[in-house]
């Protein structure tokens, strides 16, 4: 299918809500991409295109909130592309989104615009995942190397034969030595690896969804909100708490809302991401399935990082990838992978391909 | 199952375990259980914890633990932090209706004080017991102040001592369950309220009629568990009350005989008085010169003349009356001093404040008082003290006059009663006064304190006890009976003497 400029604000909207309250926000990206959107970007549905497409995952890594800080150059994402190809001497067929969530739903869009190639709807990870050793491959066994980080600034960094745990600590200690993001470009890989590693459509989700979202009227009831985007409801109120904490881990903290019906505590705990939701004390919802925060009235995604204590907001409970609930994955991105020490709750249907 | 609230109030536990969030009001517990993140609460536990979940902010580790605790029923957790909890947390704790105790100090102490408490509370029972006995022993219980204290510490529940009208005098503000359930009887006694639990134990001394003073402790419901312990207690504390009392008493005892030993000398000596008996009337502080009006109370048997000494110079210290008042085996005498011979008005002024002080002390003595004219000189004591003395007797038998007679008005009335005690008087007396009925009906008490009041119905009313038209009513009647006129003098003066006959 063609996606095009006025898919844009749909698509917004469904990655923020898959962002889990993290991925980046996607806002600033969204207007790079609605302005270079020209003719249109083909999305090709990865069961319809060819086994042996060679296909390489591109996103954005570090802290999007930091792009209005340290301004894009512009080619940053074409030069990591090139330097992949020119690294492994293979050319790529499309693009894919390394994370169909929040800001990087958008980006491989971004980069498919400069480039002239599709991008297969695949991607890593299927929702907002804070590390890239819980990348769908990673956890899969297979390499993410090589890699290529192209900080702003004009700088390359190319990472091979490398373990996924130490590509996450490089890539870290290269981010927080240069602008604090980097666009980056993963090996490429032919589309049969994709489809059995990867987590299928979730651009494709983000849209329908989107569409939905932008359906409802202003603080649509919570039945309407369950029923437009196939997530259950866990608490709507008044934000009474936001503690974050660099105790550890990155963007540490939790979040409370007073549920305005039952007066329950609804305690979201997060990482980057929502990763757990906790009703009076009980885990109702974890990793791998989405958490997401949306503002009451408008219904617009709540990142952790903006969500402030006083707002009123409504806590949704969506269904994760599929891919995510077979017993060996399940433990890289479970709350135990966070160090929260809880079973996984997940919802009874996962999204299927 | 002890009540939450005993816990907190254990003696390891007092200043170092205090309550978080969530209320103890009404949790009790039957045993503690530490808990690891593989151990279950059990129901009606102490969930104790001995590192502190919320610590690096993982506040949902407590959100966590409270509702598995909630879940197992369990009543409290005990975190080894005072640190406050945050808003949300708090919430929970009233939401889950579980209370988070924080602590500091050696968790394992107060663990082991705990499992102590719950698992054998008759030891917990006898160290309290033991404690108020070894504070007593070694002097941290002296005088009420310090023993209402230290017994209140003991038990944690207010203490305090009450004279034996129920009036507070030391420890915890007067509250109503801090009141004696029956004040007449002399025996411990217990009475349940709604809130709690009275309990009340009399102090007595041997040889003295009634009771001293009363230790009253007031058990809340939530602490019912210290009911025992405070009755033991409680009687602890008595027993050194009452040895307390009883060192006042030989105090009381040596100042009263040295004040009647120094009495007999001033009436012995007279106007010559000697410059040693002077100094000694000096260093007690009573006056010797000047002009004096002797006061004499008469109190019957079994009255404590030296313990309400106090009382009786309180009595007449608050009609503002000053005076010097010695204990008598059959009541007190006493002097007041004026630098110069008092008026007829001063005098009056002074009977009837005098009056006013008798009124006060009757309730409680029955006594009656007599006073004495104004007499000058070291001398003039005895003599206005015999007056009073003799006035106090002859008060003794006049109930229509309240019990009280003023010297002033005795020698008129003394003259009467000597000039209407004939053989021909009396009989004529009765017979005049016969409609009335019997000499001792009311009829003719009324008619005769009438008269003595000066014929005011007030007056009248206030000597007999009665309402003021009921005296109208019964001085009609007697005006109606007798077919007389009260207002006539003659016959007025007919009718008193008649009484005074027959009444005396």
């Amino acid at each position: 299918m063609l996606l095009t400029a006025s898919d844009v604000p749909a698509l917004v909207r469904g990655a923020a809500l898959f962002g889990s309250g993290g991925g980046g926000d996607t806002q600033d990206t969204a207007i790079l991409l609605s302005r270079s959107m020209g003719q249109g970007v083909e999305l090709l549905d990865p069961e319809h295109a060819p086994d042996d497409t060679v296909v390489v995952p591109v996103g954005l890594v570090g802290a999007t909130i930091v792009l209005a800080e340290e301004l894009p150059g512009g080619a940053e994402f074409t030069t990591a592309l090139r330097a992949v190809e020119r690294w492994t001497g293979t050319r790529a067929q499309a693009l894919a989104s390394i994370e169909a969530a929040g800001a990087n739903a958008l980006t491989a869009l971004l980069v498919a615009t400069d480039v002239g190639l599709p991008v297969v709807d695949v991607d890593l990870c299927g929702r907002a995942l804070p590390r890239l050793d819980q990348f769908s491959i990673a956890v899969d066994g297979l390499p993410l190397t090589p890699l290529v980080l192209c900080p702003p600034g004009g700088s390359l960094v190319v990472l091979d034969h490398a373990r996924p745990a130490q590509v996450e600590r490089t890539v870290r200690s290269v981010l927080g030595s240069s602008g604090g993001w980097a666009a980056v470009a993963f090996p490429p890989m032919s589309l049969e690896v994709l489809r059995r590693s990867g987590t299928p459509t979730t651009t494709r989700r983000c849209l329908d969804v989107g569409r939905r979202l932008l359906d409802l009227p202003e603080a649509a009831a919570p039945a309407r909100l369950e029923a437009a985007t196939g997530g259950r409801v866990l608490g709507a109120g008044r934000v009474v708490e936001v503690v974050r904490s660099s105790a550890r881990g990155f963007g540490r903290g939790s979040l409370t809302l007073r549920d305005r019906r039952t007066s329950g505590l609804l305690r979201l705990e997060m990482e980057n991401e929502y990763l757990v939701a906790f009703e009076d004390g009980a885990p109702v919802a974890t990793t791998p399935d989405v958490i997401a925060v949306l503002e009451r009235r408008s219904l617009q995604a709540i990142s952790c990082d903006r969500a402030t204590r006083g707002s009123e907001v409504v806590a949704l409970h969506l269904p994760g990838p599929a891919f995510w609930r077979d017993a060996p994955r399940l433990d890289a991105v479970a709350p135990r992978a966070f160090g929260i020490d809880v079973d996984p709750v997940l919802l009874p249907a996962a999204v299927s391909p | 199952m002890l009540p939450l609230a005993s816990l907190l109030d254990l003696p390891g536990w007092r200043g170092r375990v205090r309550v978080l969030g969530g209320s103890p009001t009404g949790r009790r517990v039957g045993s503690v259980v530490l808990v690891t993140d593989r151990v279950e609460p059990r129901v009606g536990v102490l969930v104790a914890t001995a590192s502190d979940p919320a610590a690096e902010g993982s506040a949902w580790r407590l959100d966590a633990l409270l509702r598995r605790a909630a879940d197992a029923g369990a009543g409290a957790v005990l975190l080894p932090t005072t640190t406050d909890l945050p808003a949300p947390t708090r919430l929970l704790c009233s939401r889950l209706e579980v209370c988070v105790l924080g602590s500091e100090g050696s968790f394992l102490e107060l663990l082991t004080e705990a499992a102590v408490a719950l698992a054998a509370p008759e030891v917990v029972r006898a160290r309290t017991v033991l404690r108020v006995h070894t504070g007593l022993a070694s002097g941290r219980g002296d005088g009420p102040a310090r023993l209402v204290t230290l017994v209140a510490e003991a038990l944690g529940v207010p203490v305090a001592v009450l004279d034996r009208g129920g009036q507070h005098l030391e420890g915890s503000p007067q509250e109503a369950g801090l009141a004696i359930p029956r004040p007449g009887e002399a025996v411990p006694q217990r009475a349940v309220l709604a809130g709690g639990t009275t309990l009340a134990q009399p102090v007595l001394l041997p040889g003295i009629p009634g009771v001293q003073r009363w230790l009253v402790a007031w058990v809340p419901n939530e602490r019912d568990d210290v009911g025992e312990t405070a009755a033991d207690c409680l009687v602890a504390g008595a027993v050194a009350l009452a040895g307390r009392l009883a060192m006042d008493r030989l105090v009381l005892e040596r100042d009263a005989r040295a004040r009647t030993a120094l009495l007999a000398d001033v009436l012995r000596g007279g106007d010559d008085a000697s410059a040693l008996l002077r100094r000694r009337a000096a260093a007690t502080g009573w006056p010797l010169d000047g002009w004096h009006v002797g006061v004499h109370v008469s109190t019957g048997d079994g009255v404590d003349n030296a313990g309400l000494r106090a009382d009786a110079l309180a009595a007449f210290a608050a009609t503002g009356t000053e005076l010097v008042l010695v204990e008598q085996d059959s009541g007190w005498t006493g002097w007041w001093t004026a630098p110069r011979e008092p008026s007829a008005e001063q005098v009056r002024t002074l009977a009837a404040s005098l009056r006013a002080g008798h009124r006060e002390l009757q309730g409680s003595t029955g006594c009656a008082t007599g006073v004495g004219r104004p007499h000058p000189g070291p001398g003039g004591i005895a003599a206005t003290l015999a007056e009073a003395s003799d006035a106090a007797r002859l008060a003794g038998n006049r109930p229509e006059r309240g019990r009280f007679l003023h010297v002033d008005q005795l020698g008129v009335a003394q003259t009467l009663l000597a000039w209407t005690r004939t053989n021909t008087f009396e009989p004529a007396a009765q017979s005049l006064l016969a409609p009335l009925g019997a000499p001792d009906g009311e009829l003719v008490r009324t008619l005769a304190a009438y008269l003595d009041a000066e014929s005011s119905v007030t007056e009248t009313a206030a000597v007999l006890g009665v309402h003021r038209n009921t005296v109208a009513a019964r001085t009609a009647r007697v005006e109606q009976l007798l077919h007389v006129d009260l207002g006539d003098p003659d016959q007025r003066l007919a009718l008193h003497l008649a009484c005074r006959a027959l009444t005396t």
